[in-house]
């Protein structure tokens, strides 16, 4: 028996990891083993028979901690904690100790026992993952098996209303929507390759449930823990409120835009086509003006009246253009997977005429097929190859069109001219409205020819631009994203 | 060509349905410069082009046309249901109708067509081709084509 308690006794005092210690029952120190001295830092002999209080920090042994510790040690026979205590060169740890009250087979409490560790790496560790918790933007929720919540942020307070003791413990649907917190449990029980880090509610509409009840857009990724108490799922939970709001006040603003732009080809067609009554009066009767009494005032009359026709003419013009402008796409069709290449043909056709007058040679690569409108596609060749013919140079006009397919998925075309050539600094500008480089004595026309394609293109998801040196001819390319037939 | 070639004898009935001055006007000049001798009725909106048609009122003693030239936008009634009512008329419903009118909406045209109006003429925007117009007016209407005189016989 007493060899056995030796035994005991050696391997007592022999333990590193825990600091095991005995006590009197008024809490003087009794015994003291190896790992207490390494843990606390006194040897036997120096701190037997002194108190243990004075392992506690101040503000402990203030409010009478050691005593009261003692005291539910005696009553319940056990008392557990986890709370700082102090070393013998004043330093803290963190300690996790248990006392237990030993007592005689009468029943008289001989003392107690004390073993505790030092689990401050731990407590580090925990302090260190609570701090990045903390501060997570996003309400962060750690759940069990079960379906509880075991762990939560201060977001997930502020963004579900909750105090935190409120939902520790409670069943996760009572924040997420049922059906939903199934989910994130059975994925918690994937393996963590599968689930790890997986967003859901992206596409889905999710909404979290506030304590008082009401919902607010969210998405959540999932991320399975394996801890000793099973799997655990960390949700971290994304209030997206401020970005469905932005996307509300976007759609809405895109509304308006349409509206105003809407109203604004209303007006533009309404503007040129009632513009054009009183005026084609004031063109025929200054035509008839002219065809009747041409000789027959003065010459300064002939010259006025000249003004006037070649005037109201011009402002025909530009109104049937800006009336052209406004109803460009206007009737487009569905788009179809059409031959380029008749479409070019097409457009050349419509602009014999003026390319036998010319000369022109117009050539082509083989070109595609691709998913468009035809007929807007024949107007756009037909305005950029008819103004190649028109601003030509002193040679024959050779035109060449080509197209290239980017690695992006869009058909570049390219109409290229030995013509007269765009100085760089007006690149921009020959694609606006009414925008014209040349004076009306030397071409004729609005300069409306590209503004016409560059909105047809821009309907059509493409982009126009050009290349040009003055005296080396133009390539005028136009891009057409390729579009899947369905 | 005249009026008279293959017609009936005698100047032409015609009636201008148009709110423009302007425009009648100039279709008066330009039948004058077509050198056609028609008789050019004028009613200003489409309740006068009815009247006139039903002889109401002071146009009692009108003289039914041959042709009506009419314009689609009118005031008070428009040219539409003016062209509607000619064509469901017993008595009206064959005299020609040539519509002139600044539209080129396809909706018009079809529309038009489907009221069974005789023709649909654009009004071309410079004077040349409106002169051109009215003489090819006058021309296949009032000389190529056969013009029915039922209220005449």
């Amino acid at each position: 028996m007493l060899e056995s308690e030796e035994r005991f006794r050696i391997l007592v005092e022999g333990v590193q990891d825990y600091a095991i210690i005995m006590l009197d029952p008024q809490g003087k120190i009794v015994s003291w083993n190896a790992g207490a001295e390494r843990i606390k830092g006194y040897t036997a002999d120096e701190i037997i028979g002194e108190d243990f209080s004075r392992f506690y920090p101040p503000e402990d042994i203030e409010r009478g901690a050691p005593q009261e510790e003692l005291r539910i040690a005696a009553v319940s026979g056990r008392y557990e904690t986890e709370r700082w205590r102090v070393r013998k060169d004043g330093s803290r740890f963190y300690a996790n100790l248990v006392i237990t009250a030993a007592r005689d087979s009468c029943g008289s409490l001989l003392g107690f026992s004390e073993i505790s560790r030092d689990i401050s790496e731990r407590k580090a560790s925990e302090a260190r993952y609570r701090g990045l918790l903390e501060a997570a933007p996003d309400a962060i929720v750690v759940v069990n098996e079960g379906g509880e919540i075991v762990l939560l942020n201060l977001q997930a307070e502020k963004q579900f209303g909750y105090h935190r003791d409120e939902l520790l413990g409670q069943k996760v649907r009572s924040i997420i929507p049922e059906g939903f917190a199934e989910r994130l449990i059975a994925d918690g029980t994937r393996t963590a390759a599968e689930a790890l880090a997986q967003e859901i509610g992206t596409g889905i509409e999710l909404y979290g449930r506030r304590k008082d009840g009401s919902d607010f857009p969210i998405e959540i990724m999932l991320s399975p823990l394996e801890s000793p108490e099973g799997t655990l799922v960390t949700a971290a939970i994304r209030n997206i409120s401020i970005r469905e709001d932005a996307q509300e006040h976007l759609l809405k603003t895109l509304a308006e835009l349409k509206r105003s732009n809407d109203e604004l080809v209303h007006f533009a067609y309404v503007a040129s086509h009632d513009l054009q009554e009183p005026l084609r009066m004031v063109a025929s009767y200054t035509q008839l003006l002219a065809k009747r009494y041409k000789g027959r005032l003065d010459s300064d009359a002939d010259e006025f009246i000249a003004y006037a026709v070649d005037g109201s003419n011009r402002m025909q013009g530009m109104i049937q253009d800006l009336l052209a402008y406004s109803r460009a796409g206007e009737n487009g069709k569905a788009l179809c997977e059409i031959s380029s290449e008749n479409a070019l043909q097409e457009a050349l056709t419509n602009l014999q005429a003026s390319i036998e007058e010319s000369g022109a040679v117009v050539t082509h690569d083989p070109l595609p097929n691709i998913t468009t409108d035809g007929t807007q596609l024949t107007q756009i060749f037909q305005n950029i190859i008819g103004n190649a013919n028109k601003y030509r140079s002193a040679e024959v006009p050779r035109i060449h069109v080509s197209a290239t397919k980017t690695a992006g998925d869009e058909w570049i075309f390219a109409v290229r001219d030995n013509g007269l050539g765009i100085d760089p600094q007006y690149f921009e500008k020959i694609f606006v409205l009414f925008q014209r480089l040349h004076g009306r004595e030397e071409f004729a026309g609005t300069g409306m020819g590209l503004a016409i394609c560059k909105k047809l293109l821009e309907r059509l998801g493409g982009r126009i631009w050009v290349e040009s040196q003055p005296a080396k001819g133009s390539t005028f390319y136009f891009a057409l994203p390729q579009i899947g037939v369905k | 060509m005249t009026a008279s070639t293959g017609n009936y004898a005698g100047p032409l009935e015609v009636l201008l349905v148009e709110d423009s001055v302007g425009d009648v006007r100039l279709t008066r000049e330009a039948f004058k410069d077509a050198k056609v001798h028609i008789n050019l009725h004028v009613a200003a909106d489409g309740v006068e082009a009815m009247a006139f048609l039903q002889r109401e009122g002071k146009h009692a003693n009108v003289p039914r046309p041959d042709l009506i030239l009419l314009d689609l936008n009118l005031p008070k009634k428009d040219g539409r249901e003016v062209l509607k009512e000619i064509k469901a008329s017993t008595t009206l419903g064959s005299i020609p109708v040539v519509i002139l009118t600044t539209s080129a909406s396809e909706a018009d045209i079809l529309r038009s067509y489907r009221l069974h109006a005789n023709c649909y003429i654009t009004k071309p925007v410079n004077l040349e081709g409106f002169l051109e117009v009215v003489k090819s007016i006058d021309n296949f209407w009032l000389s190529v084509v056969k013009l029915p005189h039922e209220t005449r016989l």
